[in-house]
């Protein structure tokens, strides 16, 4: 069985790194946290991988604004490579910090384009919010999305926030008419019955409660909620589980060890 | 010298001006309407206005939400001396000697833009408060909300 190799991308003010480590080791794969510099210093190293993770925290303390620095640097420095493992089709997530790095260097929502043509801004309430919130898994019950990241996931999952600039903004209508159209927008914040939600289940007023977009192709991923912090039923604060054992971000992590395997 | 100042563009929330007048509201001042908040960075050194432009719009602005004006320091101030503005202006700055730790990663982001020359950066805030307010509000609100006098300090006009 072949081994799938994971690079976890960290810097100063990554914190979330070993529990995404740790999730996808849980699921069957070889994952290793590599500082920035050291892929630098090799950048053909990135293309040695499998598949390639955005970690959460504060990158560079959130300075200008929430992952702005790293994506700039990763841009000017990698950006060649992290466009070729992208458009390779390999599986690329970004977890909140992360997920925000992919959108700002443009990697989402369209990494052929890789430009930035959308923004995860400062909540609503211009404070950082902490909660457990309900995800509406858009089209996967239907398997209209190409998301490799989100298969067998059922209508409603739960899964914890904590950002201060989540709400996503597309560039205009019409990005988000495609957006739409191509069911590319994945995770939408819920109510616990998958309706609208209301603040505080909606942490952050993201237009048309997105949380979480893909590509096209379905391999570039990106969530402002954390699936690592969800990989054990205990994790919940009300035990809730797949099958006893595990938490719906594990599923998470497996379709993606398991579509390259 | 460099003084760009980054301003939310129409049509998308100014969360944290909301917040601060929230905030302002809850210390019992009625008479300002609406606060916009804008970040401020002052870029010292030997870069031209084309390099300044590039800074300004490739990495201290967001280029979805943000719009940014980059021009010199003392046309600035002039402007916002201006008599019978429908808004007042703070401005919050650290005190010299105080660590600027925002300032140093923008020293490095522009080193990873590709502009390796030497700068020096200053950031600050910058609060518009639409109403009419005396000095001495102005001066409590300053010292209340929004500057941290022990490391900060602030200018109200």
């Amino acid at each position: 069985m072949k081994k799938v190799k994971v690079l976890i991308l960290r810097t100063a003010g990554t914190n979330c790194d070993c529990e995404t480590q740790a999730a996808f080791e849980l699921s069957g794969a070889v994952a290793e946290r590599i500082h920035i510099n050291a892929l630098i210093e090799k950048k053909d190293k990135i293309l040695e991988y499998d598949i390639l993770a955005f970690p959460g925290g504060f990158s560079y303390g959130d300075d200008i604004a929430s992952g702005k620095i790293l994506s700039n640097e990763i841009k000017n420095k990698l950006g060649d490579k992290i466009k070729k493992f992208a458009l390779s089709g390999r599986p690329i997530i970004g977890i909140c910090n992360g997920f925000q790095v992919l959108v700002k260097m443009g990697l989402l929502p369209d990494p052929e384009i890789f430009e930035q043509i959308s923004t995860l801004s400062y909540n609503d309430s211009d404070k950082f919010e902490c909660r457990w919130v309900y995800l509406k898994t858009e089209k996967k019950i239907q398997n209209e999305s190409n998301c490799i990241w989100t298969n067998n996931l059922p209508d409603v999952i739960s899964l914890p926030v904590a950002h201060g600039e989540g709400k996503f903004i597309p560039n205009d209508e019409k990005l988000l008419y495609s957006l739409n159209k191509n069911n590319q927008v994945v995770f939408r914040y819920s109510s616990k019955d998958g309706g609208k939600p209301e603040y505080p289940l909606d942490p952050n007023g993201s237009v048309e409660q997105i949380a979480g977009i893909c590509n096209t192709k379905g391999n570039v991923f990106g969530l402002m909620p954390h699936p690592e912090r969800y990989v054990f039923a205990l994790q919940h604060p009300a035990r809730e589980s797949i099958s006893g054992e595990y938490g719906w971000g594990k599923i998470i992590f497996q379709n993606a060890v398991d579509f390259v395997k | 010298m460099f003084y760009i100042e980054i301003y939310t563009k129409k049509g998308f929330k100014n969360s944290h001006g909301e917040h601060v007048l929230s905030d302002i509201l809850g210390i019992g001042v009625k008479d300002i309407t609406k606060v916009e908040y804008s970040p401020l960075y002052v870029i010292d050194g030997d870069i031209t206005s084309a390099e300044a432009e590039t800074i300004a719009s490739e990495l201290l602005s967001d280029k979805i939400i943000e719009t940014y004006i980059c021009r010199s320091e003392k046309q600035s101030k002039e402007e916002d001396g201006k008599i019978g503005s429908p808004f007042s202006v703070i401005e919050v700055w650290y005190r010299k000697g105080v660590t600027d730790t925002v300032s140093e990663s923008v020293v490095k982001a522009v080193k990873d833009l590709g502009i390796l020359k030497e700068i020096k950066v200053k950031t600050g805030h910058k609060y518009y408060l639409y109403g009419k307010v005396s000095q001495i509000v102005l001066s409590d609100v300053a010292t209340k909300l929004l500057a941290n006098t022990l490391v900060q300090e602030y200018i109200a006009q």
